[in-house]
């Protein structure tokens, strides 16, 4: 085995007794071996100052408070958003899906009222024995049906208006 | 080898920490930030060559750590999990660096250690080196050696991170090494 077949034992840090035995006796190899360490020693050295570990940590925390911070106003306006829907739903929508249907005006039947007249002749007319004058008869006695009603309902319960109707037609 | 499993003290109070943190608690996912950035922040450093880009990913990787915290039922998977994620976010900003066509050129600014100031600045020299050695790594072999090399995983640990086989780790590792060795002593070797 020669020395460029032994170089790559070392550069794996093989174990091997025979490598053992070679390096003890092969300057080349030993310096190869040396240099090697000598790379990975110049690896692990390496300073760096506190104040970068500082400054990465604090990079790290404030990223992640903004992110949170962004996180935290994304849920609060979905939540305000939602919110919001449901008062339009509420205060808007519903009230139009369950919108009552107002009854039909209802109107009573109207029956014309039926007048009796009592005609009354001249001759009828009865002196008055006190004062010697004619007493004209009263007023002609009207005999009249009861006046028609008119129920008027509206959208509110409590409300209805009422109105009078008499033979005529005519509201009272 | 990096171990992944804690003490028994430790993993009832990890436990509480975790779940503080799935429940919000952004405490205790800072204190589980800390517990792991120097991973996190080391990987992406060298898988990404700068420091700025290395701040990027490590922050989308703790992010996507955030998020997935309550897919993770036990503390002991988050450090796997992290690297796993981080890999991949560094080589998602590499792939988009490719597509835009735009590589940055800065890389770290190392601190040496050596007392003597010419083996600090070849030791720095190397630091460079192997740094801009790895930027010329395909995207497995590079995330294979960082993670074996530089986090001093096992092969099976880098295997499960990268979804690979063991064997096909060791090959990447190997190829890694060698083509890093090659680098450095195309520069060191022949101006040192």
């Amino acid at each position: 085995m020669n020395c460029s077949d032994l170089e790559q034992q070392i550069a794996v840090e093989s174990q091997s007794v025979d490598l053992a035995e070679h390096l003890k006796i092969c300057e080349r190899c030993r310096e190869f071996a040396q240099e090697l360490e000598q790379n990975t020693a110049a690896l692990r050295e390496l300073s760096i100052p506190p104040a970068v570990f500082a400054t990465v940590r604090q990079r790290v925390i404030s990223e992640i408070q903004v992110k949170d911070l962004r996180t935290m106003w994304w849920t609060w306006s979905a939540v305000a958003a939602a919110a919001c829907l449901a008062i339009l739903c509420v205060s808007y929508v519903l009230p139009r899906l369950q919108k009552p249907v107002p009854p039909a005006p209802v109107v009573a039947k109207m029956i014309p009222p039926k007048i009796e007249w009592t005609p009354q002749s001249v001759a009828q007319r009865v002196r008055h024995k006190t004062s010697g004058r004619f007493a004209a008869q009263a007023a002609p006695v009207r005999k009249t049906e009861p006046l028609a009603v008119v129920k008027m309902l509206t959208d509110d319960p409590n409300v209805i208006i009422i109105w009078l109707v008499d033979q005529k037609g005519d509201s009272l | 080898m990096a171990d992944f499993r804690l003490k028994a003290a430790d993993a009832g109070q990890s436990a509480g920490l975790l779940e503080r943190a799935k429940a919000g608690d952004l405490e205790a996912f800072d204190q589980l930030m800390r517990a792991n950035e120097k991973q996190v922040l080391g990987t992406a450093l060298r898988l990404m060559g700068n420091l700025e880009d290395a701040q990027d990913a490590a922050q989308e990787a703790f992010l996507r750590l955030y998020k997935s915290l309550n897919r993770l039922p036990d503390i002991q998977e988050i450090r796997p999990w992290l690297y796993r994620v981080t890999v991949n976010v560094c080589n998602d900003m590499h792939r988009a660096r490719r597509r835009r066509g735009w590589e940055p050129l800065s890389g770290p600014e190392l601190a040496s250690s050596q007392p003597d100031p010419e083996l600090a600045w070849v030791h720095q020299e190397r630091s460079r080196l192997v740094e801009m050695a790895l930027k010329t790594l395909p995207e497995k072999e590079r995330s294979a050696v960082v993670l074996r090399d530089m986090q001093g995983l096992s092969t099976r640990e880098v295997a499960g991170i990268l979804g690979s086989s063991e064997v096909t780790v060791r090959s990447q590792i190997c190829v890694a090494r060698g083509k890093l060795k090659k680098f450095t002593d195309r520069y060191l070797g022949k101006h040192l």
